[in-house]
Formats: structure tokens, C-alpha cells, sequence
């Protein structure tokens, strides 16, 4: 249990993107203990965030980056948060997110999951990165499956219901997407040393 | 005949339809290249190069595809 907190405190997690996912995975972690998140994300709260992402309804029209550091530091002050309010891209996150141990794909587009999960792989020595693919819907919550595509990379979501075929993203289906992911990293950052 | 091992599972392709290249695979299955990431035997295949990378007979390709949502 002690090793497991210690192991926790030392770690440090990016996540790239702070909507239905990255606002529920930073969250989880920052309760798990997680020492240090490197939080980044362009865009402000909207009304139409507050169906599933964790900001409150006085936040709307703030940056959401400003928005998830007062919330984390509501819930653990411990956890150390450095936040980037930018839209991240091949060229800075090597360098935004150089010193983490594991990133959450947060994205929404599929171009941008693609364009980060390809980035870590190639550019950054080390570096895991847990991204999600098929969150979008109601119900089927046992479709969700959290796979290992390699030493590097662990894939979460059902694979197939984007928001462009089932056209609603519900707090409860993301919530669970979320909570994969957020789940295989505690994983990685207990059981496994950093390639 | 081509055989390439996609996802895990075997594909056998006739002669004329044998993907020759990741970009000719991505078209024949239907697939958005800009929604894939490629492993090509283990090692990742980024997109730039999908159209330059050949396919050979009894190779292992993986293909994660993203769906929007987050």
C-alpha cells in the first residue's frame, strides 16, 4: 500500500485534452495520488460541456485548463498541476509532454487521436499513451474493453461508435471510457517501469 | 496469391487484388487513412509514409483505427 502511494507520487501523467475524458481521467488520477499532471487543452468551458465533463456551471466561458486546476486542487492539493493552454500539435507535444511517464489521449477528432497516438510512437523515446477509440452512445458498457497493442500503447473503447454515427456523448458511457483509461494508467505507472 | 495477417486475422488476397502498398490496403478495405494508425510487423508505419511502405506476402499489420468522440 505504501509502495503503491510512493510509486504513485513519483509519477507523472500529461493528458492532452480536457473534455468528457480528460476532465474525468485527471480527476481519477488526482484522487489515485498521482504526483504530478501535465494538463493541456485550448478551449473554454461551454453549457454544452456540462452534460459529461467535470466543470461547474459558474465556470462556463473560462479557460478550461484555469477551470480543471482550481478543480484538482478542490480535490488533492497534493498534486502538483502545470497546465498549457494551447492546441497541441506534432511539433509541441514532445516538448510539453517530455518529462511524463504515460499520456491520456483525450481527444475528441479522430485525426487528432491519430495525430498524437503516432506522435508519442515516433517521436518521444519511452513515452506510453493510452488513447480511446468508440465511447460515443448509451448503454452496451461491456463493449468498452481496454486492449495492450504493444509495450507502448494501450487501446481503449469499443472500436467502432463515434459521435458521428451515434451522435451523443452521454456523462455515463464516457465516464466508463474514462475510467479505463484512467484505470489501465494506474496500471502501467504501479506494474511497469518506463521503457 | 497474398497473404497478409490484418488485426490478427489471415487475408488472403488474389493475385491482381493484392495490396501493394499500406495506402492500397487502407483504400481496399474502405478505411480513412487519416483515422489509422499502422504497425507494420511490430514496428509503427507513420502516415506520411503509407503510401511508400510495400506490403509483402505473410506480413503482420495492425491497424488501429480512431472514431470520433472525447
Amino acid at each position: 500500500m505504501a509502495a503503491i502511494a510512493e510509486k504513485l507520487s513519483r509519477s507523472v501523467v500529461g493528458i492532452a485534452g480536457l473534455g468528457g475524458l480528460g476532465s474525468n481521467v485527471a480527476i481519477a488520477l488526482a484522487r489515485a495520488g498521482v504526483g504530478k499532471l501535465i494538463i493541456a487543452d485550448f478551449d473554454k468551458v461551454e453549457q454544452s460541456n456540462l452534460n459529461r465533463q467535470q466543470y461547474f456551471v459558474e465556470q462556463t466561458g473560462k479557460s478550461k485548463v484555469e477551470c480543471m486546476i482550481e478543480n484538482l486542487r478542490r480535490v488533492n492539493p497534493a498534486v502538483k498541476v502545470t497546465g498549457h493552454r494551447v492546441k497541441l500539435d506534432v511539433d509541441n507535444i514532445p516538448q510539453i509532454f517530455a518529462a511524463t511517464d504515460c499520456i491520456a489521449e483525450c481527444f475528441d477528432t479522430a485525426g487528432a487521436k491519430q495525430m498524437i497516438v503516432e506522435t508519442a510512437l515516433t517521436k518521444m523515446n519511452g513515452v506510453r499513451i493510452v488513447s480511446v477509440s468508440g465511447l460515443a452512445g448509451y448503454g452496451r458498457s461491456n463493449d468498452i474493453k481496454t486492449r495492450r497493442i504493444s509495450s507502448r500503447l494501450v487501446l481503449v473503447g469499443d472500436g467502432q461508435r463515434g459521435v458521428d454515427t451515434c451522435k451523443i456523448l452521454t456523462a455515463a458511457r464516457v465516464g466508463v471510457a474514462a475510467m479505463h483509461q484512467a484505470n489501465a494508467i494506474l496500471e502501467l505507472l504501479i506494474d511497469e517501469i518506463k521503457p | 496469391m497474398g497473404t497478409l495477417k490484418i488485426n490478427g486475422k489471415e487475408e488472403t488476397f488474389a493475385d491482381d487484388k493484392t495490396p501493394v502498398t499500406i495506402a492500397d490496403l487502407l483504400q481496399e478495405l474502405g478505411v480513412d487513412a487519416a483515422t489509422v494508425v499502422a504497425e507494420l510487423d511490430g514496428q509503427i508505419v507513420e502516415k506520411a509514409n503509407f503510401s511508400d511502405m510495400s506490403l509483402h506476402d505473410g506480413q503482420r499489420i495492425e491497424l488501429i483505427r480512431f472514431v470520433p468522440g472525447g
